[in-house]
Formats: structure tokens, C-alpha cells, sequence
């Protein structure tokens, strides 16, 4: 009894604004509910046929969304690493540099993405004017389907790169330091020593980046809502953005449900599928 | 012992403030509005109110206009619905065919001295079915040409006020207009879009106004209407305007009116309580006009009880007092009323603090002949089909006729 009590205020929060939801939402999926008129109709699996064989739009934003993965994914893994494999030894300054790279990540992401809206400018913005004194004719970012979608993805790995350039500092840090020194005695050069030993350490750091990264990306919103609006030409319409669309503009809950309970799964295989890779690569 | 008797005594002198407010109602009323001026105008009509009902208060809530619609359907699917309520034009059919709107016919026209037929009548077209009247329209306002006189007399033109009392204010000298203040001014555009979001969320407010000068109209009687040659004739004379001129800001940069990077925008007069802090000489005159005549295009939003309501009569007599004659005439310097006694009286035309009276006057007409923009109850579905395709209009290289083409095509299934 006193041990329920203990854990109540965290099982009740659970249950309210996590399970609850969650059960609804499964719910949801199967209904056809106008939210306007507040009248839901039971469809079964309509709503999901509805996406995945019937609607073009649907796998054209899955499309998107994988694109948007393929390119943050490595992008972020590869400049967190390299970031940290900079900055996990002490020397003058680093934590000013830490501090640099990590503050994006505390900064508000609608401000963010603002500030990148307005350096992002066809022919005034601040990027083109300097690729300009260089020479180059910068495009219109935000207004060509494709550099819309590397202009975000970029935009994003700036954002988001400290939180995993602090995870692998924590995980360079914690490897041993004789491991080196031996290596080293060994006559190992640096290129060795991080692909030996560094490497194959930071394998469950790498794992877990990995998959919340992926994971991220998958989610990624607020971003893609302030900078693109899901345009130019849907070129940046990723499926969190379409879901908001379907439930919050065109208030089809029912479909919005759907639509989410399909990224749910499809986050969740991704995650198996990652996760089964590492106990292979391990054995 | 004594703890428990202050804690009774302090719970029944709680339990006897809360009866007493139970007694008196509060109305809560969800406006887009943030502007100070506005809230103090609206709180104003509030505490007149309180001469037939001293017990009502009633609370305005802001929520920001990107918003309004989502939110407000989300504290009507959550049983928190507010009592009244601003309603854009675009949202209103949605609202009514869903039955969530109070009739408040009754209730106006049981008012003593209300004289609903003082309202015109185009301009309750959105709001009233047969005899039903779910809203009354307490902004019905123009869209006007706002432009900077000091950039034009920089340039050595004619500004568009005095161009329109000669009858040269037309599409085309539009165009020759704007591309002379873009070279006069360096930097700067000749016309920014309605507040710079004429390739994003007022794409249509961009491309109407030119498309009625031209005759044409972006939707009518559920047929798509950006295909026909009036239409297509305006979408590509803005084209030309955009990429051959560039003397509209174009898509990707920002070119703010408000701060004085445009000479000229097309906005409406409740944005000239923005002009007060711009800094520069400004002024307003009426949209260009064309072959299809002078065709204002107007802006409306009106007032809604909602049916769920607890408080919904005390919230109709609310809206029938807060568009009286005396409140209606009030409210003119922002919103421009509907009521025809008003539109014509003195007081609107030479009363506005801050627009003169010769500009109140083109005001004025284009009320008395504009036409609302088209409603359709799906609107957010065609602004979000029609989006991918005005993406590929707005481009250096576009082929006009295929992204035109494209606009109806991917709208029509909805319309």
C-alpha cells in the first residue's frame, strides 16, 4: 500500500497525460470525428487505408520525412563526434567553446528558426550577401523545394548538435586513459587508436544518439512550422508537420490519429531495427 | 480549538464572497485583438453596459490572429466554449453549419431603437440564413492602398490619392508607379503584399484585389475562377511586377511597409493605428482599378454567440448593445460599420483622429460598393491544396499558365 502511495504521483501523471492519451489516440484512429460539430462516426481501419493506399500525399510526406532523416542523422552524428573529439581534453578555453556549441540547443526553437528565416533571404539575406563577395550567386533558400529542405536540415544539425557533442564527451571521457597510453607504447598511430579502440567504445553512446536522433528527426515540427510552412511546393512537408495540418487546420482528428499511429510505428521499427544491428555488430 | 474555529469562520466568509460573485455574471469574449487602443475602445462598451445590467462584466481575451480560428474551435471541442466571440469571415460558414451558433435575430430586433434594417444588406449576406442571424458584422472594412507620401514625392510622382480624383489610378499605372519608386529607391520596393504574406498565408488577399479589377474573381458558384482570361490576364501583370519590374517584394524577402522598405501595401483601416509610431507621411487611397471596373474588396468579421453558452441571452443583448447606432459609430474609427446610417453620417467621414477626411471618403465608398472575399467552409483545405501550386507561380522561370492551370485544378475537387 505504502509503496503505491510512493509511486502514485508519477503513476497517476502516467496514466492521465501519457496512457490516457495514448489509448485515445488508438481510438481516434478509427473514428471519423468532425470536431466542430463534435460528431464521431466508427470507420474501422478506413483511415489508415486512406493514408497508406488511397492518399498521394501520404507517402509523398513520408518521403520528405526520410530525406529529412538521411540527411540530419549522419550530418548531426558525424559533427557531434567531431566536435567532441575536439573539445573532451581540457585546454584553454574549452568550456567556452562547449558553452558555444551547446547554446543553440537551450535557445527557443521558434527564435531560432526565425533568425535563420530572416539570414535566409533570396537576394538582402545575410548568407547570399556573403557568398556574394565570394562570388557565388546564392539561391532562394527558402523558396526552392530542395535547398528549402537542406537549408532546414542544416539549420537543424546547428541546432541540435550540442546535446550529442555532450553525450560523446561524457563517453570519451569515461574511457579509460591507460588504454591510449598503452595503445601508443604500441606504436599505434592516431587513426588507429579511434578506430580500435575509441570507437568500438563509444558504440552504445553511438546507439542511443542514434536513435533519438532518429527519432527526433522524425518529430521534428516546430522548426519546419516557423521556417518553410511545410512549402515551398510541399518540398519541406514532413509527417509531424502533416499531422498538425490534418488535425489542427482541417480538424480531421480522426485521420490525424491515424496518420500518428502510423509514425508511432514506423519510429518504433526504426528503433527495433537499430537496436537489433547493435546486438549483431556486438556478437 | 480555536484553530478550528478561525478556520471555519475564515471558510464561511470565503464560501459568502464566492456566493456573492455567483451573483454576478461574467461574459468572456474572445477577440484577435492585442492593441491597446482597441481593448480600451472595447472595455469602454463593456462598462456602458452596466447601465441595464450592473451585475455583467465582461472579460475580452486575446488570442493572436494566426491562431484564432484553431484555438477557438479547441475551446469549443473542449466544452470551454466562450460566450461571444470575434469570427473571421473565412470561419463563419464552417461554424454555422456545424450549429454551434446562437440565433440572435430575435433578440436584436426585440431591442428597443436597434433598427436591424439599418444594416446593409450585402454586407449581412455571411451571416444571416432566411430569417436566421447567427453574427452581426462589426467590421466590414475595405481593402485600401496605404502608401508612403515620402517616398513618392522622392520619386516626383503623383501619389495614388490624387491619381484616383483624376480617375488615373488604374492597374497599369499601378505598375508604372511602383517600378519608378523601386528605382527611385534603392533597395526598397514600390508595393509589399498584405502584411508581407502575399506568397504564404494571404496568398488569396494578393491575388484578389487585381483579379476583381480585371472583372474575374477568384472562386464563384463552386467554380474555380484563376483560369479565366481576366484572372490570368492580373496573375500575370503581378508576375511581371514581381520578377521584370521587381517592384513588389518578392517571395523569400522581407520588405515591411511599416518601417518604410515599401512605398505602398494594401492593408485595412484598422492598421492605421500602426501608422501613429511609423514615422514617416503616409496616407491612403483606393485600389487600383481596371477593365472590370473599380472593384473594392472588403474584409469582414463579425460577432457570435455561441449556443452552448451558459450566459447566451445576456451575451445577445450584449451584442445587440455593442452594435447600436451609438456603438457601432464608436467602434468606425477601427472597424468600419456596416450600418448605413453610420456610413453616411459626418461623424464617420470627418470624425476619424487619424485619417483625414477626403481618404474616410474613399472609405466609404468602397464599402458601400465592395464585395466580401469569397467564404467557403473548407477554406483551410483549398489555402493548403492551392499552396504547392502558388508556390510554383511565384518563380523567375515559372510557366504562368501551367501554375495557373494547377491552382484549379487542385482546388476544384474542393470547391
Amino acid at each position: 500500500m505504502e509503496a503505491w502511495l510512493f509511486v502514485s504521483p508519477s503513476a497517476i501523471g502516467f496514466l492521465i497525460f501519457f496512457l490516457g492519451p495514448l489509448c485515445a489516440v488508438v481510438y481516434f484512429s478509427m473514428t471519423e470525428w468532425n470536431l466542430l460539430t463534435q460528431q464521431a462516426a466508427f470507420v474501422g481501419l478506413a483511415n489508415f487505408k486512406n493514408a497508406l493506399l488511397e492518399n498521394p500525399d501520404f507517402w509523398h510526406v513520408v518521403r520528405n520525412s526520410v530525406i529529412f532523416a538521411l540527411g540530419l542523422v549522419p550530418l548531426n552524428m558525424a559533427l557531434a563526434l567531431t566536435l567532441a573529439l575536439a573539445l573532451s581534453r581540457p585546454f584553454f578555453g574549452v568550456v567556452f567553446f562547449r558553452t558555444v556549441f551547446f547554446a543553440p540547443v537551450v535557445t527557443s526553437a521558434i527564435a531560432w528558426a526565425i533568425v535563420w528565416k530572416f539570414l535566409l533571404q533570396g537576394e538582402g539575406g545575410f548568407i547570399n550577401q556573403m557568398l556574394a563577395i565570394v562570388g557565388i550567386s546564392g539561391p532562394n533558400w527558402l523558396r526552392e523545394p530542395n535547398w528549402a529542405m537542406a537549408a532546414v536540415i542544416v539549420t537543424r544539425v546547428i541546432k541540435m548538435v550540442g546535446l550529442n557533442m555532450i553525450l560523446y564527451i561524457a563517453a570519451l571521457q569515461a574511457i579509460p586513459r591507460d588504454y591510449e597510453a598503452a595503445a601508443r607504447l604500441e606504436g599505434a598511430s592516431r587513426w588507429q587508436i579511434f578506430r580500435m579502440i575509441i570507437w568500438p567504445l563509444l558504440a552504445p553512446t553511438t546507439l542511443i544518439i542514434m536513435v533519438i536522433t532518429t527519432i527526433g528527426s522524425f518529430k521534428v515540427f516546430d522548426h519546419i512550422y516557423q521556417m518553410t510552412g511545410g512549402g515551398p511546393e510541399n518540398g519541406t512537408l514532413v509527417l509531424a508537420f502533416y499531422i498538425y495540418q490534418q488535425g489542427f487546420k482541417f480538424f480531421n482528428i480522426g485521420y490525424a490519429s491515424a496518420l500518428a499511429m502510423i509514425m508511432f510505428v514506423i519510429v518504433m521499427m526504426l528503433t527495433i531495427v537499430q537496436v537489433m544491428l547493435r546486438r549483431k555488430g556486438a556478437e | 480549538m480555536k484553530a478550528v474555529l478561525a478556520g471555519i469562520a475564515i471558510s464561511a466568509l470565503a464560501l459568502c464572497a464566492l456566493s456573492s460573485q455567483a451573483l454576478s455574471q461574467e461574459l468572456r469574449m474572445t477577440v484577435w485583438t492585442g492593441s491597446e487602443a482597441h481593448l480600451k475602445m472595447l472595455n469602454g462598451i463593456a462598462d456602458s453596459f452596466k447601465t441595464k445590467h450592473p451585475d455583467v462584466t465582461v472579460k475580452f481575451e486575446t488570442v493572436p490572429v494566426n491562431d484564432y480560428t484553431q484555438k477557438l474551435t479547441f475551446q469549443v471541442a473542449g466544452g470551454n466554449a466562450p460566450d461571444l466571440a470575434w469570427m473571421m469571415e473565412d470561419a463563419a460558414p464552417a461554424f454555422e453549419n456545424a450549429g454551434l451558433l446562437m440565433d440572435i435575430g430575435p433578440t436584436l430586433k426585440a431591442t428597443e431603437g436597434y433598427d436591424f434594417a439599418d444594416f446593409s444588406q450585402p454586407a449581412m449576406a455571411l451571416w444571416q440564413k432566411g430569417e436566421t442571424v447567427y453574427g452581426v458584422p462589426f467590421s466590414t472594412s475595405p481593402f485600401m492602398i496605404y502608401y508612403n507620401k515620402e517616398m513618392f514625392d522622392k520619386a516626383g510622382l503623383e501619389d495614388p490619392l490624387a491619381l484616383a480624383a483624376k480617375g488615373e489610378w488604374t492597374m497599369d499605372k499601378f505598375q508604372e508607379v511602383s517600378k519608378k519608386l523601386a528605382e527611385a529607391n534603392p533597395g526598397k520596393w514600390g508595393f509589399e503584399f498584405k502584411d508581407g504574406e502575399g506568397y504564404a498565408s494571404r496568398m488569396t488577399h494578393a491575388l484578389l484585389p487585381p483579379i476583381r479589377a480585371y472583372g474575374g474573381d477568384i472562386w464563384s458558384n463552386g467554380e474555380c475562377g484563376f483560369d479565366k482570361p481576366e484572372a490570368v490576364k492580373a496573375i500575370k501583370q503581378l508576375h511581371d511586377m514581381v520578377f521584370k519590374d521587381k517592384s513588389i517584394v518578392p517571395p523569400g524577402e522581407q520588405g515591411d511597409y511599416f518601417s518604410g522598405n515599401s512605398a505602398m501595401t494594401v492593408n485595412q483601416i484598422s492598421r492605421a493605428s500602426k501608422m501613429a509610431e511609423a514615422g514617416f507621411k503616409w496616407g491612403i487611397a483606393p485600389l487600383p482599378t481596371g477593365p472590370g471596373g473599380e472593384a473594392p474588396v472588403i474584409g469582414q468579421a463579425g460577432l457570435v454567440v455561441f449556443d452552448a453558452g451558459k450566459n447566451k441571452e445576456i451575451a445577445a443583448e450584449f451584442i445587440a448593445h455593442m452594435t447600436s447606432k451609438d456603438n457601432v459609430a464608436t467602434m468606425a474609427q477601427f472597424f468600419p460599420p456596416a450600418r448605413k446610417s453610420v456610413l453616411d453620417s459626418d461623424a464617420f467621414i470627418n470624425g476619424n483622429k487619424l485619417v483625414p477626411a477626403e481618404m474616410m471618403k474613399g472609405v466609404a465608398d468602397a464599402i458601400a460598393n465592395g464585395r466580401v472575399h469569397p467564404a467557403h467552409e473548407k477554406a483551410p483545405q483549398i489555402l493548403a491544396a492551392m499552396a504547392p501550386r502558388v508556390d510554383a507561380l511565384w518563380k523567375a522561370d515559372a510557366d504562368v499558365d501551367a501554375a495557373i492551370n494547377g491552382i484549379c485544378a487542385a482546388i476544384q475537387p474542393q470547391l
